[in-house]
């Protein structure tokens, strides 16, 4: 086995480089067949916004271009400075190579370790290596595994458990309260950037009502329409949040445009169940006294990031069993290749002992005719097959423990010339 | 001795127990293998009560059979819930219930069952008695499903308040989903209490009970336990109070049902002809 990986990511490399570096999909395939039809290896890309990597193979012993070749590729490809390029690559070979692609591919090597997308973009670099014909045998089993390993890491680690980005944390504690959403009503106040990723997650819940309301009603019928909501005007807030079921709450008004006594006064207009708050403005619009976790349950742009810092340093609690899990494939990946490339081998070399000592039995035998009884004829049969398989242990143990010595590349080699088991 | 009568109610108790000790192990370590634990060992102790009624056919009309009747029905419903409700801490609420009553139908007064399950003896005269029982007994259900709705619903506001991490912990259903509950056991519970109180009442005068007084233990408890529930409907309904006050008095509506099964109401009549 040959594999080199060569590349930078977020850790290595500054976004500015980063973005120059990467391949667009247009000339992605393009970038494979360069590789290909110049290096002769296979090769699969991983090119995302944290980093761009190059995954190189050839199943036999010939070596694989190195680094510094394949900076000046990449440099040549992407129009930059050798030097530039080559001052931000880092190489990985054999096992490392392998142990590096399952860490990216379980999103352990990731900005936010446990995100979900990496493996993804990993299938989706494979797959188009695949329809350009540039992944071999050997980064064909790489990668399935890869994806097989991603899927263990889920499984078995909390390592992707909770949500990390705001707004899917609030979408999170709107669970909490509701359980269906089709006679909900969602109530958008301001129309902050801040809340349009959020509105959005909202809006996926498929509420039955979005009312908009803002100071300036130009916004609001323009955030309205959006979202397919109604937009409201701003005199008729209160009215507004007597109806609403989840408000979303993004002014940029510079002090709390919801004080307790008027909240209070709100509350006691409402006949329905609870009111859920998304305060993510900043300063916040709603009086945090309100919150009451029955009536109205008030959560802040703080406490959605407080949400994300936990589930983050809960994941990283699962990092240590993932990286166990990942060495254990690591290593079951470089034993199933190496029996599935030295299998034909030893199975050659098996039968062509066998063969050898079938006929020096038979010959023996032949010559011992009316000597032996049977128990001595099955003492020599023994002896001999014991002498066999003494024989063969050495050089199978070889090959099998081949994965764990890059430098004994020519070993299938030295064994067809040994054994004469080409002729 | 055949081998069904050996089943106690210790068996099954035990099996709960086990049940609940896997699911507060599941708490803090939430693992599949826990989760199958808990279902093997409350549905092996399902069957063992399942049996144990039947064999023993514990009379309906004492405190103590009908405790471990309604506990039957509970632990049904906590195979139901963890079946359906997977991630929810379903078992946490449901089984310390059904453990409680088991151990108030131990504590309370008993009287054998008789021969014959009491159903076998729903003939003739008796059938009212019996129906008056049944109707008591299915309004328990709805009590009993009412109050661990409340209970899991003040755990969740707690958790809101607290603003504890989605996905931390108990693992609850929604503020909305179990308000729900509640509100549909209460309205399952109360015509069935009426319906049963109103036959009992027709059954108490058929008897002549109500000429030794309008004071016994039986009949202030079950009336105590109506109003309770009237207030309850009239304050959900037509005061339109805060669901955590409505909540507060289910569970008050349960203390008193456990009162009242406790003392002096069986579900069934056994002085009915």
């Amino acid at each position: 086995m040959n594999l080199l990986l060569a590349g930078c990511s977020f850790k290595t490399t500054p976004i500015e480089l980063r973005e120059k570096l990467a391949f667009d999909a247009a000339r992605l395939p393009l970038a494979l067949r360069e590789l290909d039809s110049r290096y002769d290896v296979e090769a699969v890309i991983l090119s995302t916004c944290n980093r761009v990597e190059m995954y190189l193979a050839r199943p036999n012993a010939i070596g694989l271009p190195d680094i510094d070749l394949l900076a000046e590729f990449l440099a040549e490809f992407q129009k930059l400075p050798v030097e530039q390029v080559r001052s931000c690559l880092y190489e990985r070979k054999q096992a490392d190579a392998i142990r590096h692609l399952f860490r990216v591919t379980s999103s352990l090597d990731s900005l936010i370790v446990g995100e979900g997308q990496i493996a993804g973009q990993v299938r989706r670099g494979y797959e188009l290596a695949k329809e350009q014909a540039t992944a071999g045998p050997l980064l064909h089993s790489l990668f399935q595994q890869a994806s097989a390993v991603a899927k263990r890491v889920r499984t078995e680690t909390g390592i992707s458990r909770g949500h990390v980005s705001v707004s899917s944390v609030a979408v999170d504690y709107v669970r909490q309260v509701f359980d269906h959403f089709g006679d909900k009503t969602i109530l958008v106040i301001g129309a902050g950037k801040m809340g349009e990723l959020t509105l959005r997650h909202l809006k996926d819940l498929r509420p039955k009502k979005i009312l908009v309301t803002n100071r300036s009603p130009e916004k609001a019928v323009a955030v309205a329409q959006g979202c397919g909501g109604v937009a409201v005007p701003w005199a008729e807030l209160d009215d507004a949040l007597v109806v609403a079921d989840i408000v979303l709450s993004t002014t940029g008004a510079p002090e709390p445009i919801m004080v307790r006594r008027r909240f209070n006064d709100i509350l006691a207009r409402r006949s329905g169940g609870a009111m859920l708050i998304l305060d993510i403005a900043v300063p916040r619009d709603f009086d945090p006294r309100i919150h009451d976790g029955d009536r109205a349950c008030i959560f802040n742009i703080d406490d959605l990031q407080r949400i994300r810092e936990q589930t983050l340093a809960e994941r990283q609690k699962h990092v240590t069993p993932a990286e166990s899990i990942i060495e254990a494939e690591v290593l079951r990946f470089q034993s199933d290749w190496t029996r599935r490339r030295n299998g034909p081998i030893i199975g050659k070399l098996t039968q062509e002992f066998e063969a050898r000592r079938k006929v020096i039995v038979t010959q023996l035998m032949a010559k011992l005719n009316g000597k032996l009884d049977m128990a001595d004829k099955e003492y020599i049969e023994g002896a001999f097959r014991l002498l066999q398989n003494q024989l063969l242990h050495g050089p199978i143990t070889a090959l099998t423990e081949e994965q764990h010595d890059p430098t004994s590349l020519s070993l299938r080699e030295a064994l067809f010339k040994l054994f004469r088991l080409g002729e | 001795m055949p081998p069904l009568e050996r089943v106690t109610v210790f068996c099954f108790a035990a099996s709960y127990g086990l049940a609940l000790v896997a699911e507060l192990a599941r708490l803090l370590q939430p693992r599949l293998i826990l989760r199958v634990l808990s279902m093997v060992l409350g549905t092996a102790g399902l069957f063992a009560h399942f049996i144990y009624l039947v064999v023993h056919a514990p009379s309906l009309a004492s405190s103590s059979g009908s405790m471990l009747f309604l506990a039957f029905v509970l632990a049904v419903f906590w195979l139901y819930g963890s079946l359906h409700h997977a991630k929810v801490a379903w078992g946490v609420f449901v089984l310390p219930l059904v453990l409680g009553l088991i151990g108030l139908g131990l504590i309370a007064p008993g009287r054998p069952g008789g021969d014959e399950p009491f159903w076998a003896s729903a003939r003739g005269p008796k059938f009212w008695g019996m129906t008056h029982g049944l109707l008591i007994f299915l309004a328990a259900v709805g009590i009993c499903i009412g109050f661990l709705a409340s209970v899991m619903y003040f755990v969740q506001i707690y958790r809101l308040r607290s603003k504890t991490m989605p996905g931390q912990g108990l693992k609850m259903l929604s503020l909305e989903r179990l308000e729900r509950m509640n509100r549909r056991a209460i309205l399952w519970a109360f015509p069935l209490l009426t319906l049963g109180l109103i036959v009992g009442l027709g059954v108490s005068i058929q008897l002549g009970e109500l000429s030794q007084g309008w004071r016994s233990p039986k009949i202030l408890s079950a009336l105590g336990l109506w109003v309770v529930f009237a207030i309850l409907i009239y304050l959900r309904y037509g005061a339109h109070i805060r669901p955590r006050r409505v909540a507060l008095m289910t569970i008050v509506a349960f203390a008193v049902l456990l009162l009242a099964l406790g003392t002096a109401h069986p579900f069934l009549d056994e002085g009915a002809p």
